[in-house]
């Protein structure tokens, strides 16, 4: 066993930067471990912002982002943990503040709040169109000033258990190559999302659902793994994000004849109405053959090129680099991508999981606080008031007790595990396999999903598997092998991908981001009611259930 | 469509170094990333280079496109393609090569710490709010704050190729974040520290930063921003800072550049004794008018009155540096396309309508 700490955080985005400042504070000796540098985390792609009822821009209380929050979940959040995230929130970005996170000001120099979807005040905190970026900085100057380790370019690769808890991981060192064990007396899951189970995803390369997979494999639960989120406008053909603030400019989506389709599925809001609903929508114009090389169109020609240039200049940036297309003169293709994995690794209030000395926080983890529906703006106060409470638990969880221990033999197994994969050179490389899996995802169980295809996705998935089981990697050196962890990777997201499936047909219902329109269409709150959890047994998913917790507010149908 | 590049490969256990020819199928929208991708996946796995968002924002893919930094998530291949040019791709510069495209990010790291990069409030207690900041003392740091830390502006940084210890653009912008934030406290205590050796007058103002940041930081401008600050703040004692002193009481005085007394009055007289031969040469030849009687611009005045102007709009400091807004990089994009061209006209996609309204031009919403 290599070095030893009380705590250590895998993964270095907002979720685990925040948790580890939490237990350095706390007094832990805490150590961070990432497969990339900790600013390079997807955390610094969210644009629009950050929700906590501060009250700057209207009358505003927890109360109401809570029922928010639970109302958006089509009511699978479990409330407790909602009205944590609510009466936490705004504390919580003050603190931000104070450690000088550059927040967009009110004219009266306090931090300015705009409307988000489904919100009903306006509560997203914001830093221009670059939240998450300036998020991030802030996080990892603070990781600075306490001077708390990271190992840089490590990738997570094992779990250790030892007596029944987590007492450590082994991670491949990147830039130097080989494994390393780094002992803990708490572990904190903080590896972000699973995008790239999906093409069209706004997800990074690096989001492929590592401690979800990491978890899964020493028998943690994971809990609503079918709740998948698709974004109604990424940039075709790579999934970019284009901002909803586009919409909010008064820009038209159109179907290839030019028809402002909404009008027959949300003729009230349009183009503002909610995310679901208008991913569902532009997913029925396709799949009914009105789009255009599998897109819908997002048109801002009548904008005119001044006010494109002055308040949408990123995205005609972004989709002149991506897609080439001038949205002054052209509309922008766009499609549902897959955005936001509201499942997760299942933890309590304080980010602990069923095991002991694991933990989870951020969008790996499932608290619950999304449900079935996140809403724009919580995910990154998520990150930041669960990592922090999972970084105080799990450092006084290890401050009041002491061993660790990483047994030789279980090194010996992963060297072993590892020699096996790296001495075979007769075989499929895997990025067929994995360009496979995204795509039948996307086509398989997306913004829609029929049970036909839930069926065959399982089956299309156990093939991959099957594959993968002889994949090959070409790169056997030691420095900077990004072959050898992008096929660790995709045997996570293998599993993850199997698990979603089954979940996905025992859900026999229609709620949030789990639509079936053709067998299912409405929300079944008699039987599904609460949450998918999802254990990995003899090398296949097994599914069991956990009610919703509620406190103060009954299921209503969700109108807008 | 076809896709050519030449690629430094570097294997550093060997210590090699070569050029290698890639050719491939790429679809028509594909970045310089996604190419480097499709080599990898399909004609050679051992290729490394570090990639994550592939939309300019984390700031992992820098690298030279034919020796000039670039984000490779940034640079669209379609025109390159056509045009049968065949770019080559290297590493960053100034940093050490780890493998291929990869480069050490240490020392970049380092110099980054160095800056004591963390809000320093000093006794400042907001209580359960936050603190009162207008928007306009918040956007002063907006542009250093775009910074992703991708490291393409030292990779071209002259200063840092003759000194490797110079502070370097990224980290010195970083500086200016919290000199020129209004929460921060430290402002004084951190001129002191970006001023000394390897700091803000190490710079030789060659704008190369400012032209290959692809976040528009203007990182040149921020370290300008720091010069004028740690004028205004009276920490003035390095060269680089007395020099600068000088050509703004030169052309006040006489309206002129006075080049004899420049040197004494940067490195003091003792030092300049040693370049008096130097001096008498240029004399000689004719490249410096001699010091005495001191030659006085006809239009001095202007030169009086454009200083006056500055200091009565209170532009001391960093409010006084508004050069570089635009860097060359950004251009194409902050122009407004062909302003010939109809968005409605022929063979444009069709005028958006809506149902019921008929699909005529004239009924479109617009
Ligand atoms: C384009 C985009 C825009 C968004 N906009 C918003 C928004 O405006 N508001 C909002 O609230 N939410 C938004 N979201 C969602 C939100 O940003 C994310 O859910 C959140 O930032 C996730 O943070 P995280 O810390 O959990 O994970 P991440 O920031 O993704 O960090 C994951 C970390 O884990 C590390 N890691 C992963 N696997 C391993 C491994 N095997 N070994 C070692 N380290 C590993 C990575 O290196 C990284 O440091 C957006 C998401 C996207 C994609
Ligand atoms: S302007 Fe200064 S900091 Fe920028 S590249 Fe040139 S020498 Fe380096
Ligand atoms: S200043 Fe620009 S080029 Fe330099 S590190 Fe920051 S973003 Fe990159
Ligand atoms: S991959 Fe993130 S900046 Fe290029």
């Amino acid at each position: 066993m290599d070095p030893t700490h009380d705590v250590v955080v895998i993964g270095a985005g907002c979720a685990g930067m925040r948790a580890a400042i939490e237990a350095s504070d706390s007094g832990a000796d805490v150590a961070m471990v990432s497969k990339i540098h900790p600013v390079r985390s997807h955390s610094g792609a969210a644009e629009g912002g950050i929700n906590a009822a501060l009250g700057n821009a209207s009358e505003d209380d927890p109360v109401k982002h809570a029922y928010d929050t639970v109302k958006g979940s089509d009511y699978l959040g479990d409330q407790d943990a909602i009205e944590i995230l609510c009466n936490e929130a705004p504390g919580d970005v003050y603190e931000l503040e104070h450690w000088g996170a550059v927040f967009s000001r009110t004219p009266d120099g306090r931090i300015a709040q705009r409307p988000f979807g489904a919100a009903g005040e306006p509560r997203t905190a914001y830093a221009a169109d670059i939240t998450g970026h300036v998020l991030i900085h802030v996080l990892y100057e603070q990781v600075m000033k306490r001077d708390i380790l990271t190992y840089e370019e490590y990738f997570a690769w094992k779990l250790v258990i030892e007596d029944g808890r987590c007492q450590g991981v082994i991670a491949w060192d990147l830039l130097n190559g080989g494994l390393k064990s780094i002992g803990a007396k708490t572990v904190i899951l903080a590896t972000g999302g699973a995008g790239r189970l999906y093409t069209g995803t706004t997800n990074a390369y690096a989001c492929t659902g590592d401690g979800m997979a990491l978890a899964l494999r020493v028998g943690v639960p994971l809990k609503d793994m079918e709740m998948m989120q698709f974004h109604p406008t990424t940039l075709s053909p790579t999934g970019v994000l284009i901002t909803e603030g586009c919409r909010g400019e008064g820009a038209y989506l159109l179907n290839k004849d030019g028809e402002r389709f909404l009008v027959r599925y949300a003729p009230n809001a349009m183009e503002l109405a909610s995310r679901d609903v208008i991913s569902r929508a532009e997913q029925t114009e396709i799949d009914e053959g009105r789009g255009l090389d599998g897109n819908v169109l997002l048109d801002l020609r009548h904008l005119g090129a001044e006010r494109i240039l002055e308040r949408l200049h990123g995205t005609r940036e972004l989709s002149m680099t991506f897609a080439g297309v001038d949205p002054i003169y052209e509309p922008i293709p766009v499609r549902p991508g897959a955005h936001y994995h509201m499942g997760g690794v299942d933890t309590d209030v304080w980010g602990q999981t069923g095991l002991e000395g694991l933990y989870a926080a951020g969008e790996v983890a499932c608290v619950s606080v999304h449900g079935a529906n996140r809403l724009g703006g919580n995910a990154l106060m998520e990150t930041i008031t669960y990592g922090k409470r999972a970084g105080r638990h799990a450092a006084e969880w290890a401050l009041a007790n002491t061993t660790i221990d990483v047994p030789a033999s279980v090194e010996a197994d992963a060297e072993r595990e590892l020699k096996v994969l790296l001495d075979r050179s007769d075989g499929e490389r895997p990025w067929r396999i994995r360009d496979e899996l995204a795509r039948t995802m996307h086509e398989n169980f997306g913004v829609f999903r029929r049970e036909d295809q839930m069926l065959e996705q399982g089956d299309v998935v156990r093939g991959l598997r099957e594959r993968y089981e002889r994949v090959v990697v070409e790169d056997k050196g030691d420095v900077f092998n990004t072959d050898l962890t992008q096929a660790l990777e995709l045997g996570f997201l293998l599993e993850l991908a199997e698990c979603m499936v089954v979940c996905g047909l025992a859900r026999k219902e229609s709620r949030g981001a789990h639509a079936r329109p053709y067998d299912y269409p409405e929300r079944d709150d008699e039987s599904f009611l609460r949450h998918t959890l999802v254990s990995w047994e003899d090398g296949a998913p097994t599914l069991d259930w956990r009610p919703v917790t509620m406190t103060k507010w009954q299921p209503e149908e969700r109108k807008y | 469509m076809q896709v050519a590049l030449k690629i430094w490969r570097f294997d550093a256990v060997a210590g090699e170094r070569k050029l290698v020819d890639y050719e491939i199928d790429a679809p028509e929208w594909v970045t310089l990333l996604d190419v480097l991708d499709l080599i990898k996946d399909q004609v050679d796995g051992t290729l490394a280079y570090r990639k994550s968002c592939r939309m300019m924002i984390c700031g992992s893919c820098g690298m030279r496109m034919d020796g000039a930094a670039v984000l490779a998530c940034k640079i669209r291949m379609y025109d390159i393609a056509q045009s049968g040019h065949i770019p080559v791709i290297s590493a960053m510069g100034n940093m050490p090569i780890v493998k291929d495209l990869v480069t050490d990010m240490q020392p970049f790291w380092g110099k980054i710490r160095a800056m004591s990069p963390w809000l320093q409030p000093g006794y400042q207690d907001p209580g359960e709010k936050e603190f009162v900041v207008s928007e306009e003392q918040m956007d002063t740091i907006h542009k250093e704050s775009l910074c992703i830390m991708c490291g393409c502006c030292v990779s071209e940084c002259n200063s840092m190729e003759s000194d490797p210890e110079f502070l370097g653009p990224a980290a010195l912008a970083k500086g200016m974040r919290f000199v020129g934030d209004v929460r921060d406290h430290a402002t004084v205590e951190r001129l002191q520290e970006y001023s000394g050796q390897h700091g803000i007058w190490d710079c030789t103002r060659c704008y190369f930063c400012q032209e290959r940041c692809p976040k528009g930081v203007d990182p040149r401008d921020a370290i300008a921003k720091l010069g004028a600050e740690a004028m205004k703040e009276g920490i003035d004692s390095d060269m680089g800072a007395k020099h600068a002193k000088w050509f703004v009481t030169s052309s006040k005085t006489t309206g002129w550049l006075r080049e004899t007394e420049l040197v004494p009055k940067t490195q003091g007289v003792a030092r300049s004794l040693k370049e008096v031969k130097f001096a008498m040469g240029l004399l000689k030849h004719g490249k410096v008018p001699p010091p005495i009687p001191p030659h006085v611009a006809k239009d001095v005045d202007e030169a009086r009155a454009l200083f006056d102007l500055v200091s009565q709009q209170g532009r001391g400091g960093a409010a006084g540096i508004v050069q570089g807004e635009h860097a060359l990089e950004r251009l194409e994009f902050e122009q407004g396309g062909n302003p010939d061209r109809d968005p409605f006209g022929e063979g444009s996609f069709p005028e958006p309508f809506l149902p019921g309204q008929g699909e005529g031009e004239e009924e479109a919403e617009s």
